[in-house]
């Protein structure tokens, strides 16, 4: 679609903020309007990479728990793992990502509270690994206005 | 389902309940009323009452803090007001607080009525900016000096006791991280492993039992305190969690890095970490041991995160649809969850 999604918001943030929000007699009011166009920015930061951080954690996550799987002692887990890692992504649409995405990262917390217990160098190797997922992932969701 | 209140139906409705208040009281007006941001967890509205008393005219700014139907955290207005009550007057700036109503006919909701401190600033963004950038040292000595008295006070004597549910020194801990990993069990959106992985941590590394038991304001840090162009605080706001406990609880709390509003490695935007901590040391009379300090501060993102989360499921759960609830849960969360990794050493 035309004009493109960015340049519209850029267009409907700016008139919010430095348009309408200096004309609203109400504090709350003037506020409110300003928070509207920081969220119509975050918005904007989001809806680029919204399909694409999704793909690449869900494939990174995939990853994880096939080479965390043979180090895992609890069957049900190993198994879970398994199958996670052999998956793909039925849909490209972001409510399905999400979706998916969700159910990957609840597996991620199983398999670190797993990993923790365990005494093997394998198993710092992989909880290394999944640090470093997490970075990954917060950096991935990182906003440009985000305070820290 | 309370069908809500116009804003001049408040004011008819208030003016109607400090009537009953003020029974001496002759041509009880409420003006002005207006809404204004004030905290997330209660509606916050400001308005001037007037009345005539033995003949003498009298008006006064005031502000109403009212329930909402939903709101970041859940917390008890009675604990809320009884803590502006014990520190009004004290080391301790705070509004004087008038009147406690818990019964829910006169506004729909619970509320209390406090003193307006007029004509200072309480924006987070704006004290790491002229005019009041330069004044950055006094501010410090005064944020973290005045958190220092409330941890040096004594809850028993400040009438707290049988008001703030009590606790052992060794328990504060527990009772705290037990609270707030319920309060994200409860209303997570979506699996949150950055900050499963910090609760199993603190698990694993308990903090020394707490000093002393003190007062815990909870959510002390830069833009809930009122502020002047000189350097001064007026009024330390939002005492909605406040609660006894681990006086590190506090100082951790407001050194985390959310708060840096500077954008660099101040606390709160005003001074190095060592030079608040050496502030709060000095007025408190307490040490922040290291190990125990840390243990709070990658707590404090747990708690963060609690808040975060349940502010996000209010707001998608239809409850509460301020648009502050949106924002903070949005730019917040992530920042949390670099926070603790941060303070956990995988992140630099």
């Amino acid at each position: 679609m035309k004009p493109d999604i960015d340049r519209f918001i850029d267009v409907a943030a700016s008139y919010l903020m430095a348009q309408l929000a200096p004309t609203l007699v109400s504090q709350y009011d003037q506020s409110n309007v300003t928070i509207l166009g920081v969220l119509l920015m975050a918005v904007r930061e989001e809806f680029e990479r919204a399909a694409a951080r999704r793909i690449e954690e869900n494939q990174a996550l995939r990853r994880l728990f096939a080479e965390a799987a043979p180090v895992v002692q609890a069957p049900a887990l190993r198994q879970r793992l398994d199958e996670a890692a052999a998956g793909t992504e039925a849909s490209l649409l972001v409510a399905d990502l999400e979706r998916g995405n969700a159910a990957l990262r609840g597996l991620l917390i199983d398999l670190h509270a797993h990993v923790e217990g365990l005494t093997a160098p394998a198993a710092r190797r992989i909880e290394a690994a999944i640090w470093q997922e997490l970075v990954a992932s917060t950096e991935r969701r990182r906003l440009m206005m985000g305070p820290f | 389902m309370v069908e809500e209140l116009t804003v001049s139906g408040l004011a008819a409705n208030l003016a109607a309940y400090i009537r009953h208040r003020l029974p001496d009281a002759e041509g009880v007006e409420v003006t002005g009323l207006e809404r204004i941001f004030g905290g997330a967890s209660r509606e916050t509205y400001r308005f001037v009452l007037s009345y005539h008393l033995n003949g003498q005219a009298l008006s006064r700014p005031l502000i109403l803090r009212r329930d909402p139907p939903g709101s970041l955290i859940e917390t008890q207005r009675a604990v809320e007001f009884e803590a502006y009550r014990a520190f009004y007057g004290s080391a301790v700036p705070v509004p004087e607080p008038l009147w406690l109503e818990e019964d829910a006919h006169w506004l729909d909701y619970p509320f209390f009525i406090m003193q307006e401190v007029q004509g200072f600033e309480a924006n987070p963004q704006l004290i790491v900016l002229p005019p009041y950038a330069e004044h950055a040292q006094r501010f410090a000595e005064r944020k973290w000096t005045i958190l220092g008295e409330i941890a040096k006070a004594d809850p028993a004597a400040l009438g707290l006791i049988g008001v703030m549910e009590p606790v052992a020194p060794d328990q504060c801990w527990q009772r705290e991280l037990a609270h707030w990993e319920k309060a994200i069990d409860q209303d997570e959106l979506a699996p949150q492993p950055v900050i499963r992985a910090a609760i199993r941590w603190l698990r694993r590394h308990p903090p020394p039992p707490a000093q002393k038991i003190s007062v815990v304001h909870a959510d002390f840090r830069t833009g809930n305190f009122l502020y002047d162009t000189e350097g001064r605080i007026h009024a330390i706001l939002d005492w909605e969690m406040a609660h006894l406990g681990d006086p590190l609880e506090d100082l951790a709390w407001g050194l985390n890095p959310v708060w840096r509003w500077a954008h660099d490695e101040r606390a709160g935007g005003l001074v190095p970490q060592d030079e608040a901590i050496r502030i709060w040391e000095r007025a408190s009379g307490l040490r922040a041991v290291p190990e125990a300090l840390h243990w709070w501060e990658v707590f404090s993102s747990v708690k963060g995160q609690g808040i975060w989360v349940s502010g996000a499921k209010e707001f998608t759960d239809g409850k509460n649809q301020d648009l502050i609830l949106a924002l903070s849960s949005w730019l917040m969360q992530n920042s949390q969850d670099r926070a603790v990794l941060a303070k956990l050493g995988y992140l630099s």
